[in-house]
């Protein structure tokens, strides 16, 4: 049996394990949440290392994207340095090819996203794959990532300014604990009251929420039947978007035993199953193995 | 070592880069903070001040500060000329700033939209 373990900055709280069989192989994906712990993260990395197939880093992206600039964000690869053996991603290179594909899937096979739809990304600069794609089919997007990930009341409304804004903060922003950019930890088990008072406008005003899961929760206010894009959602985050009037729940990640994973687990799973360096890997190798994989969107109608 | 009266200069060059630029006043327009910028090797004060999404500088500390940016004078006025960026002395503890970290994030964004590329 291939074993695939997701290390967190995220909550315990999360922490699961399921057993699946995927084009004919065992797999073991578990979830170990380090609490926002950095150190304990470092030393978990550091006990797998050599003892599992794949290792995911979840609660933390170790590289962003805005156009065809990459940036890598230091505490990430501080993170992948401490291991050592064993084939360690952070779900990006998936992210690009699963994500745009399920915009693709959404608007051939759903009425969930029609031209012109709005949109808001609470960040883009995580999931620019999926980003591009909203955009070239033609959905008036918000990117967000300005308002929940540094404050800032000020609504990205084009992929060119949102690269623009990119390079000019991200080659420095990224050097910053990842704790002052993104939710890690505890935070991720509360909703930020004051900014939901503040910015859930942004979610009241669009049809379609999608990106990061913790940054969708964190602050959002009540909803009247919108639609939500995320991944790693938990049967209780269900509930939660049920109760705040989701109408429809969308996961990128084919849902195991209850639970979708978030893209580091599946790159890792994929990784395991291609039996090649993680940096070697093609979109099209990506997109062959969903293929094979038949891995498709979950959509849960919530209403 | 920077005198005051580079530091003044430098934060008067920050000053002039932020009121040119009217994007930064309109993501400013709802942070309204007093900023105490201190040399920590000579005797040297400056206040900034955010309101409604313009910026403008004062000699000296006005007592009000909500963050206070502190640091060697040649950091100081390195940084406010846009020769550093902030994230290196922060992290590496040659610049402190006091004040809750959404703030802190919020000035070196500031500064990086400022003298960013």
């Amino acid at each position: 049996m291939k074993r695939v373990v997701s290390v967190s900055l995220g909550s315990s709280r999360r922490d699961h394990r399921v057993e699946v069989e995927l084009l004919g192989e065992k797999f073991e994906i578990s979830r170990r949440g380090t609490d926002g712990d950095f150190d304990k993260a470092l030393a978990l990395l550091k006990e797998l290392d050599g003892r599992v197939d794949a290792i995911g880093l979840g609660g933390i992206d170790v590289f962003l994207y805005a156009g065809k600039k990459r940036y890598a964000v230091e505490d990430g690869l501080k993170l992948m340095a401490a291991v050592k053996k064993t084939p360690v991603v952070d779900g990006s290179g998936l992210k690009n090819t699963l994500e745009r594909e399920t915009v693709y899937y959404l608007r051939e096979h759903t009425d969930l996203l029609p031209p012109g739809v709005k949109v808001l990304m609470v960040s883009a600069v995580d999931r620019f794959g999926m980003a591009e794609a909203l955009n070239e089919l033609g959905c008036e997007v918000t990117f967000g990532d300005l308002i929940f990930s540094a404050g800032i009341p000020y609504p990205i409304r084009t992929i060119g300014e949102l690269e623009e804004i990119a390079a000019r903060i991200l080659p420095e922003m990224v050097k910053l604990p990842f704790h002052m950019l993104y939710p890690t930890g505890k935070k991720q088990d509360s909703q930020d009251e004051e900014k939901v008072q503040k910015y859930g406008h942004y979610y009241q005003e669009a049809r379609v929420i999608a990106g990061d899961y913790h940054l969708v929760r964190r602050y959002m206010p009540g909803l009247t039947g919108q639609t939500i894009v995320t991944n790693t959602t938990t049967a209780a985050d269900v509930d939660f978007l049920r109760e705040k009037g989701a109408g429809c729940l969308v996961t990128t990640t084919p849902e195991f035993q209850g639970r979708s994973f978030g893209t580091n687990v599946m790159e890792g799973v994929m990784v395991a199953l291609l039996h090649k360096p993680w940096a070697e890997i093609t979109p099209g190798e990506y997109l062959d193995l969903l293929k094979r994989l038949n891995f498709k969107p979950r959509i849960l109608p919530l209403a | 070592m920077a005198s005051h009266a580079e530091i003044t200069a430098s934060l008067r060059a920050f000053q002039s880069g932020y009121s040119k630029n009217k994007r930064l006043k309109i993501m400013n327009r709802d942070w309204d903070r007093v900023v105490l910028v201190k040399a920590e090797d000579i005797e040297s004060e400056h206040t900034l001040i955010l309101k409604d999404g313009e910026l403008s500088l004062m000699e000296g500390n006005n007592g009000r500060a909500d963050l206070i940016v502190a640091a060697d004078s040649e950091t100081l006025a390195d940084m406010f000329y846009g020769d550093i960026t902030p994230t290196e002395p922060y992290m590496n503890g040659t610049l402190k700033i006091t004040g809750s970290e959404d703030d802190i994030v919020r000035l070196d964004f500031i500064s990086l939209m400022i003298w960013g590329e």
